[in-house]
C-alpha cells in the first residue's frame, strides 16, 4: 500500500491503473457473466410473455410452462444479472473511492463463481419443476446459504476497503455503496430465514415475501444504481454535484422509507389490513427520495450537455436517472387508492419490477460498463455504432415494455376490478398489452445483441489500444477523421487535445 | 476547497499534456477528472413543491385505509364474479314439452323432498304419499291449490296428517306448472299431460280469488270450488320446446 502517493497527476494515473488491474479479473468476470445471465432472461421473458398471449406456443414440455419459465426468467434477471452487475460495481466503486488496491480478488473470483452455480443450479431446479413458487425467492433451499457466503465473500473487502480509506472526505457514492452493502444481506437473510428457517404462517410467509421483492429493489438495487450515478456523472462531466443537501435528502429519505414499502402487493390478502396501506404509502413517499436524487444528478449534467451526448457512459447513466424519476412517477400510480387494489393480480407489478431493474438499474450499469471495461482491460471500446444501437433499441425497448406492462396493468386491473363481469373482459383487455410485451422483449434481445457482441470483443481483448476514448460523436468534428473511432493516435502521442475528447 | 492529500478531489489536470511518460495503457485512467467538492446549491422551492406531490398521495392512500384490522372498508361486499354467459344456452338441443317441463319441475321438487321424499312416498305417518294420490293425478285445479295454499284436514286418502304449509310464496307460474308436471309423471301412476306456464298462471289467479286467501286449503273447499281442470290450451307432451325458455323451439 503506498501511503506516500504524491499528488503528481501522473502518480494519480497510476495509483488508479494499479487499482483497476488489480480488480481486474473480478469485475470483468461479474460483468461478463451478468450479461451471458441477461441474455438467458431476456430469451426466457421472450417465451414467458408470449406464453400469456399465445398459450399454445412451445407447450409440449413440462419445463418450458409458464409457471416455470416466468420463475426462471426473473430470477436470472434479478440473481444472474441483477445482482451481479451491482456486485461489479460496487466492488470496482468502493475500490476507487476509498483508493485501494483490492487484495482479495482471487477470493471475490471464487465467490462469484460460487454464486454463479447456485444460480445455475436454481434456475435449472425451477425449470425441473422443484421452485419454491415465491416471486423472486423461487430457487430451491439449497441455493440461498451458498448465495449469502459468497456474497459476503464478496462484500467484505469492500467494507474493509472503506475502513482502511484514507482519512477525510466520503464521498456521497460511499453513502450508497455502504448501506447497499449493508441492506442486502440484511434483507436476504431476513426473508429466508423468516420463510425457509422458521414454520410460520403461511399467510405471514407471503408478506415477508412480498416485503423482500419491495426491498431488494429500494435497498439493493437502487441505491447501487445510484451509487453508480453520482460516481459516473461529476466523474465524467468533471463538475460538482449539484447539491449536498438534495443528496443528504435523497439519501436519508430512501434510508428511512424503503423498509416500510412492499406488503401493497398483498392488498386485500387476509393481513392485518394496516399493512397493505402502510406499504402503499411508503412506496409512494419513495417517489421522494426517486425525486431528489434525479433533479440533483440531472442537474449536474446538465452543466456539460456536449459531455452527455457524446460519451457513451453518460449516455446510458442519464437515460437510467430520467427513469428513476419515471419510477418516481410510477410508485405514485400505482400505489393510490384508485389504481392500487387492481394492480395485484395485473401485469403492473411485473412492469414496475422491469423499470426499476431494466429502465433504471441496467442502464446505469451498462454505463457502469462502457466506463469500467476499457480500464481494466486496458483497451478502448470499438466502435461507437454498437453502443449507439445498444442505446437506442435499449431506450425503445425499455419504453416500450415499461409504458405497456403499467399502462396494461392498470387496463387489466380495471377489468378485474369489475367483478359484475366476466373474467374474460380483463383477459381481453389485457391481450394487446401481452403482445406488445413480447414484442418489446424481443426488441431489448435485438438491442443486447449488439452489447453482447461488443463486451465479448473486449473480453478476449481484441479492444483498441489507443489512448482516445470511443465518442458517439454526433456532430462531425474536425479531428474526428474517422468519425467511429474518434481520432486515431497511438498510445503515446501528445494525448487529447479537445474538450471533448476528456469526456469519457 | 482543494485538500491536496486527495488526488482525486483536484482539478483536472490533463496528464498527457503535462507529463510526457504516461504509464503504458493507464491511458483512460491518465484521462479521468477529479471528482471535485459537492456543490452547495440550496434546496429550490420547485423541488419542495415536487416532493409534496407523493406526500399528498401517500395521505391519501392512508386516508382510504379503513381501519387497522377491519376489512369493512376496502373489501368489496358481494365480491363474486359473473359467470358469463357462454353461449351454450343457444346450444342446447331442444327436448319435448314434457322433458323440459320435468327437467325444470325436479328442481322445484327439491323443495317438497324434504316432507314427501324424494320417491314421492311420504312417510305413512306424518307425511302423506304422492305416488299415487288421487288429487295430484287428478284435476289439476285441485292439485294447485294444495300446493300454493297447502292443506289442512284430511288427505284424498281420508287420513289426517296434519298441515301442509303453504308453498306459493315467490312461486312464478313457470315454477308451479313444471313443479306439477313432474310431480305429476315422476311418482306412481304417470298422468303423461303437460300442466303449461299459460295454466300456472291461471292457478296463481284462481288462487289469489280464493274467499280464504292465504289460509290453508281444506277438502271440502277443493271438492266444493276446485274439482276441475286449470283453463288453457292442452299442450302436446312430444312438442319440443327450448329446454330454457320453455318456448317451442324451432324444428331442428
Amino acid at each position: 500500500m503506498s501511503t506516500a502517493s504524491s499528488q503528481t497527476p501522473v502518480n494519480d494515473a497510476i495509483r488508479r491503473a494499479e487499482i483497476d488491474v488489480s480488480l481486474r479479473h473480478p469485475v470483468m468476470f461479474f460483468f461478463t457473466s451478468g450479461a451471458a445471465w441477461l441474455a438467458v432472461a431476456i430469451l426466457l421473458g421472450i417465451i414467458s410473455s408470449a406464453k400469456v398471449h399465445s398459450p399454445g406456443f412451445l407447450d409440449g414440455c413440462a419445463f418450458l410452462t409458464y409457471g416455470r419459465v416466468q420463475s426462471a426468467h426473473i430470477s436470472a434477471l434479478v440473481y444472474g444479472w441483477g445482482c451481479q452487475a451491482a456486485f461489479g460495481s460496487l466492488v470496482w466503486l468502493m475500490a476507487r473511492l476509498s483508493r485501494q488496491e483490492c487484495r482479495a480478488a482471487g477470493l471475490i473470483l471464487v465467490a462469484g463463481h460460487v454464486w454463479n452455480l447456485a444460480v445455475s443450479l436454481g434456475i435449472f431446479a425451477i425449470l425441473a419443476g422443484k421452485g419454491t413458487g415465491m416471486p423472486w425467492m423461487e430457487f430451491p433451499v439449497f441455493a440461498w446459504v451458498p448465495m449469502l457466503a459468497s456474497y459476503f465473500l464478496i462484500a467484505l473487502w469492500s467494507m474493509v476497503q472503506f475502513k482502511v480509506r484514507p482519512a477525510g472526505h466520503v464521498f456521497i457514492s460511499q453513502w450508497y455503496i455502504l448501506a447497499a452493502l449493508i441492506w442486502f444481506p440484511w434483507v436476504f437473510a431476513t426473508a429466508h430465514i423468516m420463510i425457509h428457517g422458521f414454520s410460520g404462517n403461511p399467510v405471514m410467509d407471503a408478506a415477508i415475501n412480498a416485503w423482500y421483492r419491495s426491498a431488494l429493489i429500494f435497498l439493493f438495487f437502487l441505491p447501487t444504481g445510484i451509487a453508480a450515478a453520482y460516481y459516473l456523472i461529476p466523474k465524467v462531466t468533471g463538475r460538482p454535484v449539484y447539491s449536498y443537501s438534495l443528496s443528504m435528502l435523497g439519501f436519508w429519505s430512501l434510508a428511512i422509507l424503503g423498509p416500510w414499502a412492499g406488503m401493497q402487493k398483498l392488498t386485500g390478502a387476509p393481513i392485518p389490513n394496516f399493512l397493505p396501506y402502510l406499504g402503499a404509502a411508503a412506496t409512494i413517499l419513495i417517489a421522494v427520495p426517486a425525486i431528489a436524487v434525479g433533479v440533483n444528478l440531472l442537474k449536474t449534467a446538465a452543466g456539460a450537455p456536449d459531455t452527455v451526448v457524446n460519451s457513451p457512459t453518460l449516455r446510458f447513466t442519464v437515460a437510467g436517472v430520467i427513469c428513476l424519476l419515471v419510477v418516481a412517477i410510477a410508485c405514485v400510480f400505482l400505489n393510490n387508492p384508485a389504481i392500487l387494489p387492481g394492480t395485484q393480480f395485473s401485469m403492473a407489478g411485473y412492469g414496475f419490477d422491469l423499470l426499476v431493474l431494466y429502465a433504471f438499474f441496467s442502464f446505469i450499469a451498462f454505463g457502469m460498463i462502457y466506463f469500467v471495461v476499457p480500464r481494466i482491460t486496458r483497451r478502448e471500446w470499438l466502435s461507437s455504432r454498437l453502443i449507439k444501437m445498444h442505446f437506442f433499441l435499449s431506450v425503445y425497448g425499455v419504453a416500450l415494455v415499461v409504458l405497456v406492462a403499467l399502462f396494461g396493468g392498470a387496463m387489466q386491473g380495471i377489468g378485474l376490478e369489475a367483478f359484475k363481469q366476466p373474467f374474460e373482459d380483463a383477459m381481453t383487455r389485457a391481450y394487446p398489452y401481452a403482445v406488445a410485451t413480447t414484442l418489446a422483449w424481443c426488441f431489448l434481445l435485438f438491442s443486447n445483441v449488439f452489447f453482447f457482441f461488443h463486451l465479448t470483443l473486449m473480453w478476449l481483448r481484441l479492444g483498441r489500444r489507443s489512448s482516445h476514448p470511443t465518442l458517439l460523436g454526433v456532430h462531425h468534428d474536425d479531428e474526428m477523421h474517422d468519425a467511429i473511432h474518434g481520432p486515431e493516435g497511438d498510445i503515446d502521442n501528445g494525448g487529447p487535445g479537445s474538450a471533448t475528447a476528456h469526456s469519457h | 476547497m482543494i485538500d491536496p492529500t486527495k488526488p482525486d478531489l483536484e482539478e483536472s489536470v490533463n496528464v498527457t499534456a503535462t507529463h510526457e511518460r504516461v504509464v503504458r495503457g493507464a491511458a483512460a485512467a491518465s484521462r479521468e477528472n477529479k471528482l471535485t467538492e459537492n456543490g452547495a446549491e440550496p434546496v429550490s422551492l420547485w423541488v419542495t413543491a415536487l416532493c409534496f406531490i407523493p406526500v399528498l398521495a401517500a395521505g391519501w392512500t392512508l386516508g382510504n385505509a379503513g381501519t387497522l384490522f377491519s376489512y369493512k372498508d376496502t373489501v368489496k361486499s358481494g365480491y363474486v364474479r359473473m359467470i358469463p354467459d357462454d353461449g351454450e344456452g343457444d346450444a342446447i338441443p331442444p327436448k319435448t314439452a314434457l322433458d323440459a317441463y320435468m327437467a325444470k319441475g325436479a328442481k322445484i321438487y327439491s323443495k317438497c323432498s324434504g316432507c314427501h321424499g324424494p320417491d314421492g312416498k311420504g312417510d305413512g305417518a306424518n307425511y302423506p304419499s304422492l305416488a299415487d294420490s288421487k288429487w295430484v293425478h287428478g284435476e289439476t285445479e285441485r292439485f294447485a291449490m294444495v300446493i300454493l295454499n297447502g292443506l289442512t284436514g284430511p288427505t284424498s286418502t281420508g287420513k289426517t296428517f296434519g298441515v301442509m304449509p303453504a308453498q306459493g310464496a315467490g312461486m312464478s307460474a313457470e315454477d308451479l306448472a313444471c313443479l306439477m308436471t313432474y310431480v305429476r309423471n315422476n311418482f306412481g301412476t304417470k298422468t303423461g299431460d303437460v300442466v303449461t306456464k299459460q295454466m300456472g298462471v291461471a292457478a296463481l289467479e284462481i288462487s289469489g280469488k280464493r274467499a280464504k286467501v292465504g289460509a290453508p286449503v281444506t277438502g271440502d273447499e277443493l271438492t266444493a270450488d276446485h274439482s276441475k281442470n286449470l283453463p288453457g290450451d292442452v299442450l302436446d307432451p312430444k312438442t319440443m320446446l327450448d329446454p330454457k325458455t320453455l318456448e317451442p323451439a324451432a324444428a331442428q
